[in-house]
């Protein structure tokens, strides 16, 4: 797992490596597209355009923000609130590896929910994501379980031998 | 990392405990404790808001000569609670391979009456009659509770000659679309009940002790003692649930399926999280390793391990050894702090 930032290699960089904060809220920006899919909207028909997003909104409800590192994340669920959102802050802040982690929901007539994640060196963002998802899913194993075993309980206290 | 996710309070690492004061065929009453307010919230907006259920969404009326607007009529029939045992198996319509719909995604109910007595006629929830191929016998029929003589709740009322026939096509939903997809009726959510965290302000005129009744729930815990200082390092960790059902679903059933909801969603981003992570760099629609510093070709991995902190001869200065591979290592934060129970 890599545990180090450029940064503290090459500080020549410095200014380069810096997170830059855009100034529009996400929201807003142009939808950023790596090299190759530009030179594809740019020189090709329109055709491979339009598969690229029907792809895309039949699974990424997922996305890393622009700006982020490997151990300072930001991450975009589509779809998703506070039902998810609160939870899962809560779960990924339990984790000791884990310096900071934040939710909010960006504008309320966007069904689109973001985390802030910020971990010590050792880690990513992207795993304590991972590692918040599977416990909370643990916790609801035990929750649906402890449930299941409190209703047999019940019935069997409620009917008389 | 060896802390316990399940200890979502300091207080013992055994989880989450459930607690069922009251259950029958209408509510169940139950308390969920050493849990942390986010998840117990998270449970209870998911019952609320995600359970599948059925409930009819078009409607096609042939014959409408009573006093009421077809519209009227329409909206009625989309809340009339409908039996949604093996919801499971029906499909979402919006994702059926059907041009429109069709018994596997949907239910049909045919309405027809007309009052020939003399005296005014009422038209039921019985007098929706299911039809077609059914996945099992009971999805998409009427609820009928017993305190309606078998009736079920009642749609309209016709004057003598007056008739009313239409069709009715129930779909699979939830109730973020429309609250008529509501798997509970209602959801009772209460935690500290005497108030001991001061989330509450009780209004008063000039004692709130005596103005507000206590709640069924008070005896269940401590009451303040006198004189006792606030805790400000308290959180709520007893939650008080009380599910209600319409008989859409049986109230235990939207406990269990609530949870699974939570699971499904849950499951479907880790799904994600895993598909995109081993794609390629510059795929810029999910998670990637990020090429923060601007591209260039000197990526953040390329320099991974040469930092002082990464690498193994660095450890020693750090205190080394187990769990120190950080700079954090012993710190409050890092292996040395995971029993601390500050977070």
């Amino acid at each position: 797992m890599a545990k180090s930032k450029s940064r503290t290699k090459a500080p020549q960089n410095a200014d380069e490596d810096d997170v830059v904060m855009q100034e529009l809220p996400t929201s807003h920006q142009p939808d950023v597209q790596d090299d190759a899919s530009m030179a594809e909207a740019n020189g090709e028909d329109d055709a491979d355009i339009e598969d690229e997003e029907e792809v895309e909104d039949d699974t990424q409800r997922v996305r890393l923000l622009p700006g982020s590192t490997p151990t300072a994340a930001s991450f975009e669920f589509l779809d998703e609130g506070h039902t998810l959102g609160n939870a899962l802050r809560y779960i990924i802040m339990k984790n000791p590896d884990v310096e900071f982690c934040a939710y909010a929901i960006p504008h309320p007539s966007e069904p689109k929910m973001n985390v802030r994640i910020q971990t010590y060196e050792g880690t990513t963002a992207i795993d304590a994501l991972q590692k918040g998802l599977k416990d909370l899913q643990d916790v609801c194993d035990v929750v649906s379980d402890k449930f299941v075993a409190a209703q047999k309980g019940f019935k069997k206290k409620s009917i008389p031998p | 990392m060896d802390y316990d996710p399940m200890a979502m309070d300091e207080i013992e690492s055994k989880g989450p405990v459930i607690k069922i004061s009251q259950a029958d065929t209408v509510r169940v009453k139950f308390e969920l404790s050493n849990a942390d307010i986010s998840f117990a919230n998270s449970l209870r907006r998911v019952m609320l808001a995600e359970i599948p259920t059925i409930a009819i969404d078009l409607v096609e009326i042939e014959d409408n000569s009573s006093v009421l607007a077809d519209e009227f009529i329409a909206h009625r029939l989309g809340l009339i609670p409908l039996n949604a045992e093996g919801i499971d198996e029906l499909q979402y319509s919006r994702d059926c391979d059907c041009e429109e719909y069709c018994d596997h995604c949907s239910v049909k109910l045919t309405l027809h009456a007309r009052c020939t007595g003399d005296e005014n006629m009422q038209v039921v929830a019985r007098d929706l009659v299911p039809s077609g191929d059914r996945i099992n016998r009971v999805l998409g029929t009427p609820i009928i509770n017993e305190s309606s003589d078998g009736l079920g709740p009642l749609i309209m009322k016709l004057r003598p000659g007056q008739e009313i026939k239409l069709s009715c096509i129930a779909k699979k939903g939830i109730a973020k679309e429309h609250a008529k997809w509501a798997a509970p009726s209602a959801i009772g959510f209460e935690y500290d009940p005497h108030n001991k965290l001061h989330h509450l302000d009780m209004w008063y005129e000039t004692d709130a002790k005596l103005e507000w009744p206590p709640s069924e729930y008070a005896d269940w815990e401590e009451p303040p003692q006198e004189g006792e200082k606030f805790d400000f390092n308290a959180v709520p960790d007893r939650f008080y649930f009380n599910v209600e059902t319409a008989g859409n679903i049986p109230p235990d059933a939207i406990v269990t399926q609530g949870i699974k909801v939570i699971q499904e969603k849950l499951a479907s981003m880790i799904k994600d999280l895993g598909e995109t992570e081993g794609g390629e760099n510059g795929d810029y629609n999910g998670p990637r390793s990020p090429e923060y510093n601007g591209g260039g070709g000197d990526g953040w991995q390329d320099q991974g391990f040469t930092t002082p902190y990464g690498n193994g001869g660095n450890q020693s200065s750090w205190g080394g050894g187990a769990g120190g591979t950080t700079p954090y290592g012993t710190t409050p934060y890092g292996g040395a702090g995971q029993d601390n129970g500050g977070w």
